[in-house]
């Protein structure tokens, strides 16, 4: 990374000048300080670099989506016990959904010791998307509800809104994001509760090549942080480094072996807490199913098969197991209708 | 009536001391700021017990309301 960078450096003729970029430039430069120290170096690189067009970059990764490809591999959703999932579509925008579970909680405990108490939940579900607007709400029957609202405001801008809410006083949350899509560059603002604020900026450097910085507020802790982030992409490959003032560092590689195989690694470290984790996974896409699995430093195995039985009929078999702390869990479930 | 948020007294001098007229101006931009604080937090909790109990309700109804229109069998319908 730290030659594609001096590369991407070395020929700017005439580097990219609009008008919301000069008040971003300096942050811009500080993140290619820091992304030159931390990034990996990529395994792979392109033998001949062709003549970059610095006018017409491809618009950068969201800025909260910067880790995806590795996510995908490495963040499957593993759940124990028994899930069926049903979704019934009313109109080719409109659906309904409600999800049955049934398993285990773990419950905070002192010491190493693993304490799991059953439990089941039932939850409903309302999702409405057109080409506009999205609209996704999930409630339990516990009275938790989860909502999420993206409205394209216009073709570059949109609204985003999070929330979970509950029915307890001061446990419920939410979030507001503002999102601006550029040529080559992408910006959000988010407001959420608890005197939260933060804001992030992303822009394409080279084709591969993409630099962002972000700065958030917390207000009711009265704490601010900074952070930047690198992402270098091919069609083969994307390494990603991230890098913020609370300590935190996450490195992650993602490989394509072929059409249908991709294996990818991360690599986390807090230097509050001293807490750091590798982890290593593939991504297995076969005709019908497709297969996920995860190793870590932790001593965690993980694996997450989906198997399409026909078309709207989904199987799922989830596997976890935690050796150091002798913590097993496995999962089956079945999806209708999706 | 009763969920609208209380307001304090306004907070006095002690003894018979009079507010000078910057004291006044102060006084008042304080107790601008503490009514818009407070209305601001009743604003944010009514708005969290609407969302809470409406959205799932608003989507159903955008969603029956927009093309092509189901019917309302289809809504309920189980399958």
């Amino acid at each position: 990374m730290g030659s594609s960078v001096s590369q991407a450096g070395a020929p700017p003729p005439h580097p990219p000048t609009y008008a919301s970029t000069p008040p971003f430039a300096p942050a811009a430069a500080d993140a290619a300080d820091a992304a030159a120290a931390p990034p990996p170096k990529p395994h792979e690189e392109e033998a001949t670099e062709e003549k970059v067009d610095y006018l017409n970059l491809p618009c950068p990764v969201p800025y909260e989506e910067i880790q995806r490809e590795a996510f995908m591999a490495l963040k499957p959703d593993l759940f124990e016990g028994m899930r069926f999932d049903l979704t019934k579509m009313i109109t080719p925008y409109f659906a309904l959904t409600h999800s049955v579970a049934m398993g285990s909680i773990e419950i905070p405990a002192q010491g190493s010791e693993v304490i799991k108490v059953p439990t089941s939940n039932y939850e409903f579900g309302a999702n409405f998307i057109n080409q506009r607007t999205m609209l996704m709400g999930r409630v339990s029957h516990e009275g938790r509800e989860n909502i999420r609202v993206k409205h394209d405001i216009t073709d570059n801008l949109s609204l985003k809104i999070n929330a979970q809410l509950t029915s307890e006083p001061h446990y419920s949350q939410g979030m507001l994001n503002f999102d601006y899509k550029g040529k080559d560059f992408r910006s959000q603002v988010q407001f959420g509760n608890n005197g939260f604020y933060g804001a992030n900026y992303i822009q394409s450097v080279s084709k591969n090549l993409s630099l962002g910085t972000e700065a958030f507020w917390l207000g009711q802790q009265r704490k601010s942080g900074v952070g930047v982030v690198a992402r270098y992409d091919t069609k083969k490959m994307v390494a990603t480094a991230q890098i913020a003032t609370t300590g935190m560092v996450a490195l992650s590689y993602v490989q394509k072996v072929s059409e249908k195989v991709s294996l990818a690694s991360d690599f986390m470290y807090n230097q509050m807490t001293k807490d750091v984790t590798a982890s290593f996974g593939y991504d297995y896409m076969l005709r019908q199913c497709r297969l996920r699995g995860k190793l870590d430093t932790n001593g965690v195995i993980s694996s997450l098969l989906e198997e399409r039985l026909t078309p709207g009929v989904t199987f799922q078999l989830s596997a976890e197991l935690d050796h150091w702390k002798k913590d097993y869990k496995f999962g089956f479930g079945m999806a209708l209708g999706e | 009536m009763a969920s609208r948020p209380s307001l304090k007294s306004k907070p006095k001098g002690k003894g018979g001391k009079k507010a000078t007229a910057d004291d006044e101006d102060a006084t008042a931009a304080a107790t601008t700021v503490r009514l818009m604080k407070e209305w601001t937090t009743w604003t944010m909790k009514k708005a969290k017990v609407v969302a809470h109990y409406g959205f799932i309700p608003l989507v159903i109804v955008i969603g029956m309301n927009s093309e092509p229109k189901p019917s309302v069998f289809q809504l309920l319908s189980p399958v």
